[in-house]
C-alpha cells in the first residue's frame, strides 16, 4: 500500500508550525503518532500536499503538573498516558482509557491529540477527558484558544478545529476532594477493537460518606459524537449515591444515548449496554471517590 | 524531494536518503534488505512489521522513514549474537511456536521487549503483550508456552 506523495516539514517550535498551517491551510495536515493519518493517506481518504510533523516540537512532548492543572502535550503517547503517575492518581478513567486503546504497538505511536482531533465517535480518549471538563488548546498564527471538549465535537471526524489550528495541548484540571472516575469500553475482542459502546463517568461528593456534589457521564459510540448523559448527571446531582440511584441513572443514560444499526451491534444492544455499562462505571467511580 | 537521514539498525549506522512517502517498514526491508520485518496489513492491525524503535515496540508500517531520523532501531536480525540465537528464538524453536513464520519477528520482538520490563511476567501479561501481534495460523498457544518457558529459564539459572 504505497503512500501518495507529499511534502515533509518538522518544526521546531509551535509558531512556526502555525505558520505553515497558517500558509498551506488545507492543503497541509498535522502528524502526530500516525496511526490514524497514515492510514488514512494510504488509504487515499485523505490527500495532503503537505505533512507537518509536531515530533520535534519540545513542549508537544510531555506531560507537565502545574498551578492545579495537568497539561497533557499533544504528542504524548496511549503508553505514556497509561503509565503516568500523575494521570493514574487523578484521572483514573483516562489511565483506563489510554490503556484499552488500540494494541501495545498502537499505543507506543498513538497520541492524545490525534484520539481527539480525529472526532471518531468510539475513540477511547474523549470521553474520559470529557468526564473531568478537559479543555484543548488550540494554537494559529493569531493566537491561542482553549476549547472545552464538550463544545469540541461535531460529528463523526468533525470537530470545530479550524484548517490552519494545531491542537497543542489538552488541560486537565486536578480535581479536589472525595471524587473518582471510571472508563468501561465494551467491544467483542479486547485489543484492536473498535468500541460497540463505552462509558466514562465521574463522581465527586461532598465529604467521603456525603451526597454526590457533581457527576458527569460521557457516552461513545452511541451517536454521532461521544455524548454527555445530562439526564443521568441532573439524577444523580445533591443525592446520596446508592445501588438503586445508579440503577435509575444507568436506565436515564440508556435513554440519553442515541445509538444505530450497524454490522458491530443493534441500537437495541447498545442501548442496554449503556444500562449495564453505566452502572458498573458509576459503581467504580464512587469507589475511587470514597477511598480518596 | 529525498533527506538524508541516519538509522541505527542493529546496533549499524546507516545513512540514506529517502523520499517522505516511504515507510520505515519499506525502508528497512528494500533500502536496508532486511526482510525478516514482514508487511502484511500495512495498517498497523497485524503487527508482523514490528521493530523495536528508540526501546518500544511499534507497528513499522506506520511511520514514516524520516520521522526516524537519528533513532536506534531492533529488528529480528538484530538478536542473534555470536553466541547463537536469542533464547527466545531457540524457545520458538523448542516449542514449535512458528508454523507459517510469518508473525514470527513480530510476535519475538513484542515478547523481547515484555521481558526485558517484566522478566516475570504471568500469562495473562503474555498474552496482552503480543495482543497487538496476529498468528493467522492461530498457534497462539505454542507462542504463549514459548515465551513462558525463557521466562522459566530465567527463574531457575
Amino acid at each position: 500500500m504505497l503512500l501518495p506523495e507529499f511534502e515533509f516539514h518538522e518544526p521546531t517550535t509551535v509558531s512556526e508550525a502555525c505558520e505553515i498551517m497558517g500558509r498551506l491551510r488545507e492543503k497541509a495536515r498535522p502528524l502526530a503518532g500516525g496511526t490514524d493519518l497514515i492510514v488514512n493517506m494510504k488509504r487515499k481518504l485523505i490527500l495532503p500536499d503537505c505533512v507537518v510533523s509536531l515530533a520535534k516540537i519540545e513542549d508537544l512532548q510531555r506531560i507537565v503538573r502545574e498551578n492545579g492543572f495537568l497539561k497533557i502535550g499533544a504528542c504524548v503517547t496511549a503508553a505514556e498516558i497509561a503509565a503516568s503517575d500523575d494521570v493514574e492518581k487523578a484521572f483514573g478513567a483516562l489511565a483506563q482509557g489510554a490503556r484499552v486503546l488500540g494494541s501495545p504497538l498502537v499505543r507506543n505511536l498513538a497520541t492524545i491529540a490525534g484520539n481527539v482531533v480525529s472526532g471518531r465517535p468510539a475513540a477511547d480518549l474523549p470521553p474520559a477527558l470529557m468526564v473531568y471538563g478537559a479543555r484543548a488548546v488550540l494554537a494559529k498564527t493569531s493566537g491561542e484558544r482553549a476549547v472545552d471538549l464538550n463544545d469540541f465535537f461535531k460529528g463523526p471526524g468533525k470537530t470545530v478545529m479550524e484548517p490552519d489550528e494545531i491542537l497543542t495541548k489538552i488541560l486537565l484540571e486536578v480535581p479536589k476532594g472525595h471524587c473518582g472516575g471510571s472508563y468501561i469500553k465494551l467491544g467483542v475482542r479486547q485489543t484492536l477493537e473498535i468500541s460497540l459502546v463505552n462509558v466514562a463517568a465521574f463522581i465527586a461528593l461532598e465529604k467521603q460518606d456525603g451526597p454526590i456534589r457533581e457527576a458527569r457521564v460521557v457516552l461513545g459510540s452511541v451517536g454521532p459524537t461521544p455524548i454527555r448523559a445530562t439526564s443521568a448527571e441532573e439524577l444523580l446531582r445533591g443525592q446520596s449515591p446508592s445501588d438503586a440511584l445508579f440503577a435509575r441513572a444507568a436506565k436515564a443514560a440508556a435513554a440519553d444515548a442515541k445509538p444505530i444499526d450497524d454490522f458491530r451491534g443493534s441500537a437495541e444492544y447498545r442501548r442496554d449496554m449503556v444500562d449495564v455499562l453505566a452502572k458498573r462505571a458509576l459503581t467504580q467511580a464512587l469507589d475511587r471517590a470514597t477511598s480518596r | 524531494m529525498k533527506k538524508l537521514i541516519r538509522l541505527n539498525i542493529n546496533e549499524k549506522d546507516y545513512e540514506i536518503a529517502v523520499k517522505p512517502n516511504q515507510t520505515l517498514a519499506d525502508v528497512i526491508r528494500y533500502e536496508i534488505g532486511l526482510t525478516g520485518t514482514k508487511k502484511g496489513c500495512e495498517v498497523g492491525e497485524c503487527g508482523s512489521c514490528t521493530v523495536i524503535l528508540d526501546g518500544k515496540p511499534v507497528n513499522s508500517c506506520l511511520v514514516l522513514a524520516v520521522q526516524a531520523d537519528g533513532k536506534n532501531i531492533l529488528t529480528i536480525e538484530g538478536l542473534e549474537t555470536e553466541q547463537g540465537l536469542h533464547p527466545i528464538q531457540k524457545a520458538f524453536i523448542e516449542k514449535g511456536a512458528v508454523q507459517c513464520g510469518f508473525c514470527t519477528s513480530g510476535m519475538i520482538l513484542s515478547a523481547k521487549s515484555l521481558l526485558e520490563r517484566n522478566p516475570d511476567a504471568d500469562e495473562k501479561e503474555i498474552r496482552e503483550a503480543i495482543s497487538g501481534n496476529l498468528c493467522r495460523c492461530t498457534g497462539y498457544q505454542k507462542i504463549v508456552e514459548a515465551i513462558a518457558s525463557v521466562k522459566d529459564q530465567r527463574s531457575v539459572s
